[in-house]
């Protein structure tokens, strides 16, 4: 993200987490938090727990985010961000919070509209190096079809968040538990069929190195505890795994 | 392959579903899949941190190196570059990578305790790792990245502590101070878990070849064969040119080491001056009479403490005079106090010191240049700014054991209002006089890397001039074999791990 875009980015997330924005000039942004993102992003668990536990005033943070150190040349005060601040890293984090989940609804009219489940999954592959893919699919609740890169499909269709009044919603057929199911089982289809070379590189290595530990002790009768937490190091260091996580999805409406 | 899972999500979603709600934003949904994007990494190799860090200013062979250590040697390496080229920056760049890529959670940073602060500083600063120094009283496992000094670590509760947090990542700097096997550090580190560990050192040889050996060994045991191998292979006796090579091609697999001329900075050059002073025929009879001590009194039979009169008479008279005065209280035989008496009333008489009257040609020579003094003696410290201020010529003094802040004080003194720093040692950790480029050995240390380190001092990035070493030694005396000794030590280091820039004069 360059600064240009991270400024748009925050002026969008204030703007939809209710956050007032007090000024907003190309170098920097003042906004006046809510509790809710304050307790979110500004690292001061104690302080709201006071006030939790005082029953007392909350007196949620103002701050000014510079996204262009010109601004500080124009003696702006404010706590500098870009693309690895930690304090970004956070909005990122409340981010993730805050918009995982939806149900939303193509914007036509007169029209039998057919529910979707929507989902995009983070697959990391992991050694002593790692690799992620995303994976954006869905899945018909009515027919059971599966479609992939279905987050390109959504942004290409106006949706909204309430029902249009024209339209009928189809009911859900497949059981949203098993529709999961479904989409997990064809993208572990597709990770069995990648390449894996890495693993078995990776497999190699481990082995090698066991191999290397074991000439430095093979005079050692007992092998000595510290041996024990080589080759667990070495394992740890190696052993190739993969990991689903879920990022995000939601129910649509689609005609 | 097994592939991991977890349900959290599934199941918030599900009770969503069964409520109808609360739904997110929808525009917050799209911003979060923008994100997730942006944050993906997309390749097993390359580097991420350096777009995390757009404040600095990482130079290319940093780079390199961050991604040699990573994607060649899996994270486990030796980083030793010549003093002044940034081992902490790159160290900093393959944690960061780790803590990005997911695969550290929790380091721990072992340093000197001059340089916690440093550390601290400059991991939270530069590189946005929330680090924290450690004191007593902090909870070690409320952080992921904590530094502690090695000489607190090693001891209890510390150690046990450490052990238990099951650290994913070890960095050690000044790792040449694990050099001895046998000392608690070495087996403390030996005792912990490394998944991936840096050791950080411009001199990993400083004196003999198992250094090397210990320190490889304690980052991967068995890398250089087990000890009774190695021990055959390469004792001075039989190593052989052939072996030598494959011995620093195997260490190379598991150290980097960048010298200055690598980097593409147009660094100044070193003019080493080796000069072998006579000492004044008064000097070399008390020199005489001092060597002779060992066949007179049983109590001066041991070699140590024989070296260490000869050393210091090669230095200054005040050096000798303490511990020979020391010694002295040892001796019972009358005949053996005379003989000794006769030394101090002959050292006490000495008019002139030659050594010091060379320093201060050299320091006159030097014009208004500022001019650093290295010695090993805290007497001859002493003694020397006495002389030098009878010249009229303005010094301070340093010493390693110096608070940062008096070192910093010190530092500045130097810099604004004297000529001359005598220090004691390199003490170096630490500072930096690149504004200086006149460096005198009063006294050679029997370590080359010593020597080295003092250079570094000065011999740095920001230098602008040539940096002109001048090695100070007694014609006829022990200091032959030190010399001796330290281009042998040279010749040893150059072949196992590489060149070193000059430190002393080459042998003819």
């Amino acid at each position: 993200m360059y600064a240009q875009q991270i400024h748009q980015y925050l002026e969008s997330f204030f703007r939809e987490t209710d956050c007032e924005i007090l000024k907003n000039q190309p170098n920097f942004l003042s906004v006046q938090l809510t509790n809710d993102i304050d307790k979110k992003i500004m690292n001061r668990p104690f302080y709201w727990q006071y006030i939790e536990a005082t029953g007392g005033e909350p007196n949620p943070s103002q701050i000014t985010l510079i996204t262009n150190r010109d601004a500080l040349d124009e003696g702006i005060w404010g706590e500098v961000i870009h693309f690895g601040s930690p304090r970004l890293n956070q909005i990122f984090k409340a981010n993730h919070e805050l918009g995982s989940m939806v149900k939303m609804y193509e914007n036509v009219e007169d029209y039998n509209l057919v529910p979707w489940l929507g989902m995009n999954y983070k697959i990391s592959y992991q050694c002593d190096r790692t690799k992620e893919m995303i994976f954006s699919y869905g899945i018909n609740l009515v027919t059971g079809t599966i479609e992939d890169n279905f987050h390109d499909r959504l942004m290409g269709v106006e949706l909204v968040e309430d029902m249009p009044r024209t339209v009928f919603c189809l009911p859900i057929i497949v059981k949203p538990k098993r529709a999961m199911e479904r989409l997990e089982e064809s993208i572990e289809r597709i990770i069995q069929q990648d390449d894996h070379s890495w693993a078995e590189e990776a497999r190699t290595r481990w082995k090698k190195e066991i191999h290397v530990l074991d000439y430095f002790y093979e005079d050692e009768k007992e092998k000595p505890e510290r041996y024990e937490i080589e080759v667990k190091a070495i394992e740890e260091r190696y052993t190739p795994r993969i990991k689903m996580e879920i990022v995000s999805g939601g129910l649509f409406y689609l005609k | 392959m097994i592939i991991e899972k977890s349900s959290t999500w599934k199941d918030n979603f599900l009770e969503r579903l069964e409520n109808d709600g609360p739904w997110d934003r929808f525009t917050l949904y799209q911003m979060n899949a923008e994100v997730q994007k942006s944050k993906l990494i997309t390749e097993f190799s390359g580097l991420q941190a350096p777009k995390f860090l757009k404040d600095l200013n990482i130079l290319d062979h940093q780079l390199e190196v961050a991604q040699t250590v990573i994607e060649e040697m899996h994270g486990k390496a030796i980083l030793a570059d010549e003093v002044g080229l940034g081992k902490t920056i790159e160290a900093g760049l393959v944690l960061k990578e780790y803590l990005i890529r997911g695969l550290v959670k929790k380091a721990l940073i072992l340093v000197p305790a001059s340089l916690l602060k440093q550390w601290v500083d400059e991991l939270n600063k530069k590189f946005y790792i929330p680090a924290i120094g450690y004191k007593k009283k902090v909870a070690i496992d409320q952080y992921d990245v904590v530094v502690m000094s090695m000489d607190t670590a090693k001891k209890s509760p510390h150690r046990e502590q450490i052990i238990e947090q099951d650290y994913d990542m070890i960095i050690i700097d000044e790792a040449h101070k694990l050099k001895n096997h046998k000392t608690q550090i070495y087996e403390f580190v030996q005792s912990i878990k490394k998944k991936f560990c840096l050791l950080l050192t411009a001199t990993p040889i400083q004196n003999d070849i198992f250094e090397i050996f210990y320190l490889v060994s304690l980052l991967k045991p068995g890398h250089l064969g087990n000890y009774e191998a190695f021990q055959t292979a390469f004792s001075a006796k039989k190593r052989s040119f052939e072996q030598e090579e494959f011995l620093k091609e195997l260490v190379n697999k598991v150290m980097i080491r960048n010298r200055r001329n690598d980097t593409g900075f147009d660094w100044t050059s070193r003019q080493v001056e080796t000069f072998q002073i006579d000492f004044t025929e008064e000097e070399r009879q008390v020199y005489d009479m001092l060597c002779e001590l060992k066949n007179i009194s049983s109590v001066f039979s041991g070699s140590f403490s024989m070296i260490t009169l000869q050393k210091e008479m090669c230095s200054s008279k005040e050096a000798t005079y303490l511990t020979l005065e020391k010694m002295k209280q040892k001796v019972v035989n009358p005949e053996e106090v005379a003989y000794i008496d006769e030394i101090i009333n002959k050292l006490a008489a000495l008019q002139i010191n030659a050594k010091a009257e060379k320093t201060y040609e050299i320091v006159q020579n030097a014009g208004d240049d500022k001019v650093i003094i290295f010695t090993e003696y805290r007497s001859t410290q002493a003694y020397l700014q006495w002389y030098l201020h009878t010249k009229g010529i303005t010094s301070v003094l340093f010493n390693g054991k110096f608070s940062k802040n008096k070192k910093d004080w010190m530092q500045q003194l130097f810099k604004d209002r004297a000529q001359v720093l005598i220090a004691t040692e390199s003490g170096g950790e630490g500072i930096n006089l690149q504004f200086c480029h006149h460096v005198i050995n009063y006294d050679l240390p029997w370590n080359p890397m010593k020597l080295e380190q003092r250079i570094g001092r000065v011999h740095r990035l920001g230098q602008e001039h040539d940096v002109q070493i001048y090695n100070l030694a007694i014609k006829n005396t022990i200091e032959d074999n030190i010399l001796n000794l330290l281009n042998d030590k040279i010749n040893v280091f150059e072949k196992v791990v590489g060149e070193l820039d000059d430190i002393l004069t080459k042998r003819a």
